[in-house]
């Protein structure tokens, strides 16, 4: 037994060690620096203790990224997942052509973030404006992402347009794989197809649920490469007194801490913070989802 | 492109091998330089001038493009192979090393130019060309509309010619009279926050009077001087086409100008290649940017880097390098290198050869006249025009509030005061 063990740990080694150099030993390294005044170059570096976690909460920019982050991820989790829901009971209905559907509805998802985002900055500031001026509807007259109020919403439409088909596909698998006896039962019982959905399905879904929520929530939250194509940050507001940038997400104000303005520190201590609140929202998130998970 | 890039460095290395072994007596002055796109025209030349100088060869060697040009440098002086020219591109190389520059003030090429880099009083640094912005106008237009573009040196003339050229949108076909833009979301916030905010830091100064500039960084900004470009600023917002200022990138703003549907944009003369592949045929030029009442034609002009002389190289090697940059600034040849063979515009008076854009014209134009103006905006902090000064001069495009857009920039040169 004991060269078994001596064997096992001889094949997880290579993954055990790629893991710790690339990920725990940098994640060290990381909390280290967001404790000292690095600017990335400068051989010399300070230790300044919490001066980066306190400074941060100050910043009008970094406050208005978190709140704002906050807000999308909580938009996008219910729009990517009641899009794809809806979306993942049409495709495994009785419809014609249904798997057309599945592929059409999953493509946008294989388009990279950063020429979407190109894409719908020429729809959101060309197509629509104009459409707009056409047809003479107020509110599409000025770009979706030219303002303030909007640009989160328009950010999160596209968000649930690339990924509702992959939440979609998640759905569709776990909606296979229930006995279609369950349902037949349901059926002759007298149950109509919403009570079906809410009382049978969506209960024998729930695994799914906790995937499709983690993933979702996960993935708004680091949001980049769209926000980077799409906006930019922009466009301007004023927000504690500041003029700041209104579509600025935190992983976004993180990257220009560290690279435009070289403070790689302070960068570092967002990403921390950051670090933080995303585990203890998606660790919830999962415990809650867990507790409601049932076996057919 | 790494091919390309091998393949001319390695053209550059055998014209150096063949060059040397001909002459073994002569004083070898080994150029560094970081320009990519003038090695082949500088390699050339150094060839020419080997040939012609008795005594004296040149070899050119060239890094840069992405490649790391600071790192290589400070390994050949780690390994004692300095060369005796090689580039810096501002303060940042100057604090660097300042040990390694010579004193080139009794050069004869510094009274050919304004443009000399002496940080500290004395001349260390060759310009290599100049950039420099303004703003550009399209001739034609105003020609159309009777405006002479040479009387548009105050306030009050560019002010009256935007309102006679908004009179007259729709006999002249513009959309707009300004093409400017200063949107975060479509990367252009650099047009305002940097370029044009320029004007703020050096217009109606002497090109090396930094004052303005240095008292702003201690966070004493003049209240009257700032609230007149504050509206100086309004103005070219307010006579532009909202959906280039706010959403517009880089191309849709110079597409605008180019298609003959506006009169004036706040670019510089790197534009001049686009405006050729665009096809604009129009006579353009530039005209100050006039915050004030004040009479200027200044432009905007600096050199982007340096030749600087290697003060630790034997003084025979030194007096062969000043020559060999004299060459370049004085002779005909030298002209022909920088304008026709490098493409770019000369930093030197003394150059009769024009480039061929319009915009390169009006700067070599505006050099030989003088009056011009230095740029500033890079030694603000890392980050600072874009992070803290973009998003205030977006706000004004949106809201046009001057008095809170003079309260923010003064807050914010006061937050980043030592």
């Amino acid at each position: 037994m004991k060269r078994r063990a001596y064997l096992d740990f001889l094949f997880i080694f290579p993954c055990v060690f790629a893991f710790l150099m690339v990920i725990i030993v940098p994640f060290g390294i990381g909390i280290y620096y967001s404790l000292t005044d690095w600017n990335g170059v400068n051989p010399v570096i300070n230790f300044v203790g919490f001066k980066n976690f306190t400074g941060m909460f100050r910043e009008p920019q970094f406050v208005y990224s978190f709140l704002a982050t906050l807000g999308y991820t909580a938009i996008n989790v219910v729009l990517v997942n009641v899009v794809s829901f809806i979306l993942s009971l049409l495709v495994t209905g009785e419809l014609r052509l249904r798997n057309l559907y599945r592929a059409g509805f999953f493509v946008p998802n294989l388009i990279g973030g950063i020429v979407l985002g190109y894409i719908w900055q020429f729809v959101f500031n060309n197509v629509l404006v104009n459409m707009g001026a056409t047809l003479g509807i107020g509110f599409l007259q000025k770009s979706l992402i030219a303002d303030k109020n909007t640009v989160i919403w328009a950010m999160s439409l596209v968000n649930t347009w690339q990924y509702a088909g992959y939440i979609m596909m998640i759905y569709v698998a776990a909606i296979q794989s229930i006995p279609a006896s369950v349902l037949e039962a349901a059926s002759v019982d007298g149950a109509n197809y919403f009570v079906r959905i809410r009382r049978i399905l969506m209960p024998m879904v729930a695994n799914a649920f906790t995937i499709t929520l983690f993933l979702t929530l996960t993935n708004s939250f680091k949001q980049y490469d769209l926000n980077f194509a799409l906006t930019n940050g922009g466009p301007a507001m004023r927000f504690m007194g500041k003029a700041i940038r209104a579509s600025e997400l935190l992983a976004m104000d993180i990257y220009k801490t560290a690279n435009a303005a070289n403070r790689m520190a302070e960068a570092q201590a967002k990403a921390v913070v950051f670090f933080i609140v995303l585990v203890v929202f998606s660790v919830t998130q999962v415990y809650i989802n867990k507790r409601k998970e049932v076996e057919a | 492109m790494r091919k390309l890039l091998s393949l001319v460095l390695a053209a550059a290395f055998l014209v150096g091998l063949t060059a040397v072994p001909a002459m073994a007596e002569d004083v070898e002055v080994k150029v560094f330089q970081l320009k990519v796109e003038i090695n082949e025209a500088i390699t050339a030349f150094a060839k020419r001038y080997s040939e012609a100088t008795d005594g004296v060869t040149v070899t050119v060697e060239t890094l840069g493009g992405g490649a790391d040009y600071g790192g290589a440098l400070k390994a050949k002086m780690a390994s004692d192979s300095m060369p005796d020219i090689f580039m810096i591109e501002g303060i940042g190389g100057y604090e660097l090393w300042k040990d390694y520059l010579a004193d080139m003030s009794d050069a004869d090429w510094v009274k050919d130019t304004d443009l000399y880099y002496a940080p500290e009083g004395k001349v260390v640094g060759f310009p290599i060309g100049i950039e420099g912005f303004g703003l550009g106008y399209n001739a034609e237009i105003l020609e159309k509309a009777g405006i002479d573009p040479a009387t548009l040196t105050t306030l009050s003339a560019t002010k009256a010619a935007f309102e006679k050229l908004d009179g007259m949108k729709d006999e002249l076909g513009l959309d707009s009279v300004v093409s400017v833009g200063t949107s975060v979301s479509g990367g252009l916030w650099w047009v305002t926050s940097q370029h044009v905010f320029n004007a703020f830091y050096a217009g109606y100064l002497d090109y090396n009077d930094s004052s303005v500039h240095d008292n702003a960084l201690k966070g004493e900004l003049d209240k009257e001087r700032l609230t007149a470009f504050a509206n100086y600023l309004k103005m070219l917002y307010d006579y532009s086409n909202p959906d280039i200022l706010v959403n517009g990138n880089y191309d849709a703003q110079i597409a605008a100008f180019a298609q003959g549907k506006t009169a004036f944009i706040t670019q510089g003369n790197w534009i001049d290649p686009s405006m050729k592949q665009l096809g604009a045929t129009f006579k353009m030029g530039f005209v100050s940017h006039n915050f004030l009442e004040q009479e200027s034609t200044g432009l905007y002009i600096a050199p982007p880097s340096y030749f600087v002389v290697n003060a630790k190289s034997s003084p025979e090697k030194q007096k062969a390098a000043i020559d060999f940059l004299n060459h370049m600034a004085l002779t005909e040849d030298g002209h022909k290198y920088m304008v026709e063979e490098a493409g770019m515009v000369p930093a030197f008076k003394s150059v009769k050869l024009l480039p061929p854009g319009d915009f390169s014209k009006a700067l070599v134009e505006a050099n030989a006249r003088g009056g011009n103006y230095n740029w500033y905006f890079g030694q603000n902090p890392d980050g600072f025009n874009q992070n803290t000064l973009g998003p205030i001069f977006e706000l004004l495009a949106t809201d046009g509030d001057v008095e809170a857009f003079v309260n923010d920039v003064t807050a914010a040169f006061q937050s980043i005061a030592k």
